[in-house]
């Protein structure tokens, strides 16, 4: 009987263990596919001219040269577009953060009227297409700027606006982050603070925000990299005023005409994906090293949403 | 001013009137400080969601002409809707291409994502690693590098994908069932990675719902011999359906909002013409809303109706 039992388990856990096997199988064969376009970026970018015609060269560039890289980088205007993505973004985060911070402070603390009202609307901010609102949008700002007397459209002041009330780019998801997080805190430390006289704004800086720092990281961190990648408000409200490396990146292939008739003459200089995917990597890449170093944040950040509903 | 003062007498009756007018309940200063700190949402939410929103829906019916003093709005009935639907002859395609492409990849998106997080939740050794590849589109993806990588695969190399997917007998089969459907799975298959590169998001919240499972359910279930395709099917899914449906959601409004799709790109153009075109482009994004608030809709419904079958049957 002993016996029976023991061969049993024996078998089970060898069943266990092909088990195990074939999904580590499967999972790692999946990962290939996910990074199979990254890693057909950077192929393409270190293969010649020659390299990206011919049918017989699929990974490895026969002769490799990182000239697509210098073109690309010339064509970006790599120095000044870089410097304005970031300022931007950062500018862009900054704000979000600030309201987000506020506003899930507020839903998490206080029982005002209508809250729940309310709580139905910033998932409805969520859902409605951005399309949809960027109409009236860009009629409100160019309306704005005939009142004001100076150019809205073609600054970042319309976006800063929007994301200092809260209508940035997946605002909805930074203030559910924050939201969640202070659900977390033990309303007693705010309580402690008010008897010892602190007013609800001391509350929320001195003791909610500062126990939650890493929780503003992570929404600092996933607004920058949002706003980054945004180019269809962009595009609308500050169009090309302010060069940025996405929207550069969107407008490659004539932007690398005139760059390729302004440098030389031959017709031999045409663009090809080499010139593309040199851009394309060009572009990843200040994201790429930023989620190196903070990806676990990321991912915890997302975990922290509870947009599940719980 | 008059209720506080009858909320007043009703707490306490303080020595100095000027401290009365101070003193508030409890119930008023919550309402009074949540407002001050929802005040820049709400703000926000009013002028910069909801007025664009019902905007949008009176600019659809009119034609709107920019002047040096402002704007000269002319109400001209459904003169826009017909003009989308029956005179540009752009409009239509591209949306029935963008419908054609969100609910098979919302549905494979939804699918991929929960057998991937299943299985990442079965697993320890580099599990956190498996992970971070699976999220790190998350952080690349925009609208330009997805130009620029279906851009590039487009041109040789998809045309010979299809052809190589045409080629297995089981698509053949079904072409010759049915065409639309092939054309859908063919699209699917070839354009694979881009469509999971979406399911970031969906897998991170997946394992989270999935570790919260009480662990105890299914040491019950097992204890009453279920095997493990039985747990999967009895406890997992139907616990895990709410999230599902969140998922669901999220995919479709991501999907929805992402800039590849080909609406997009008509409203776009009829945006930048800001001398008469913003009142036809409202109404291409009215339309094009509607069908993507329609498609959330069906999908809350098919989660709804599952989750009340489900209670009938109990």
């Amino acid at each position: 009987m002993r016996n029976l039992i023991f061969s049993k388990g024996r078998i089970g856990s060898r069943f266990k263990l092909v088990l195990k096997l074939s999904i580590y199988f499967v999972l790692v064969c999946i990962s290939f596919i996910y990074l199979e376009p990254i890693f057909r970026i950077i192929s393409m970018t270190f293969m010649s001219g020659k390299d990206v015609i011919d049918p017989s060269i699929e990974w490895l560039p026969k002769n490799p040269s990182t000239d697509n890289l210098k073109v690309a980088a010339d064509v970006l205007k790599l120095k000044s577009s870089l410097f304005n993505s970031i300022w931007f973004s950062a500018l862009m985060a900054f704000a979000q953060t600030v309201v987000s911070a506020l506003t899930g402070f507020a839903f998490s603390r206080y029982n005002f009227k209508f809250k729940k009202l309310w709580f139905v609307m910033l998932l409805v901010a969520f859902i409605l297409p951005v399309p949809l609102l960027m109409i009236p949008r860009l009629m409100i700002f160019i309306s704005g700027q005939t009142i004001l007397g100076f150019n809205l459209i073609g600054t970042p002041i319309p976006q800063i606006l929007m994301a200092l009330s809260g209508q940035g780019v997946y605002s909805t998801v930074l203030i559910l982050i924050f939201y969640n997080f202070f659900n977390l805190i033990p309303f007693s430390l705010d309580e402690a603070a008010m008897i010892d006289g602190a007013n609800p704004l001391q509350v929320f800086y001195q003791i909610v925000v500062k126990i939650s720092f890493s929780t503003v990281l992570v929404v600092f961190l996933f607004s920058f990299v949002w706003n980054w990648n945004e180019t269809y408000v962009t595009g609308t409200l500050v169009r090309n005023s302010i060069e940025l490396l996405p929207a550069k990146l969107n407008l490659f292939d004539s932007a690398f005409e005139t760059y390729a008739s302004a440098v030389k003459s031959s017709a031999q200089f045409k663009i090809n994906e080499g010139y593309k995917m040199a851009a394309t990597l060009i572009s990843i890449t200040p994201l790429l090293i930023l989620y190196g170093f903070v990806q676990k944040q990321f991912i915890q950040g997302i975990e922290n949403t509870g947009i599940t509903g719980e | 001013m008059k209720k506080n003062q009858i909320d007043n007498k009703n707490v306490s009756t303080p020595k100095k009137g000027a401290k009365r007018r101070k003193m508030k309940t409890f119930e008023q200063r919550q309402n009074r400080f949540g407002y001050l700190f929802m005040l820049p949402w709400i703000i926000g939410f009013v002028i910069f969601t909801a007025i664009p929103f019902i905007a949008t829906i009176y600019l659809s019916f009119t034609e709107v002409k920019q002047t040096v003093m402002g704007f000269e709005i002319k109400f001209i009935g459904i003169n826009n809707y017909t003009m989308a639907f029956f005179e540009n002859v752009e409009f239509v395609p591209a949306l029935l291409d963008f419908i054609g492409m969100v609910i098979p990849y919302a549905f494979v998106i939804v699918i991929v994502s929960f057998i991937l997080a299943f299985l990442l939740n079965r697993i320890v050794f580099l599990k956190g690693f498996l992970r971070t590849i699976y999220f790190l589109p998350v952080i690349i993806m925009s609208g330009p590098v997805m130009y620029q990588l279906l851009d590039s695969g487009s041109s040789p190399e998809q045309g010979e994908a299809v052809r190589q997917f045409t080629d297995i007998f089981i698509l053949q089969m079904i072409d010759s069932y049915s065409p639309a459907l092939a054309d859908i799975m063919v699209s699917v298959f070839s354009e694979l990675s881009t469509i999971l590169w979406f399911t970031g998001i969906p897998i991170v919240l997946f394992i989270n719902g999935l570790q919260k499972i009480n662990p105890s359910l299914y040491e019950a279930a097992q204890i009453d011999s279920a095997n493990s395709w039985q747990i999967l099917w009895k406890i997992t899914i139907p616990i895990i359906k709410p999230i599902a449906l969140v998922v669901t959601i999220f995919t479709i409004a991501q999907l929805g909002t992402f800039e590849t799709n080909p609406v997009y790109g008509l409203i776009k153009k009829a945006t930048e013409n800001t001398s008469g075109g913003l009142g036809v482009a409202s109404t291409y994004a009215w339309i094009y809303s509607l069908i993507v608030l329609v498609i959330i809709g069906l999908a809350f419904l098919l989660f709804r109706e599952s989750k009340k079958v489900r209670r009938h049957v109990i």
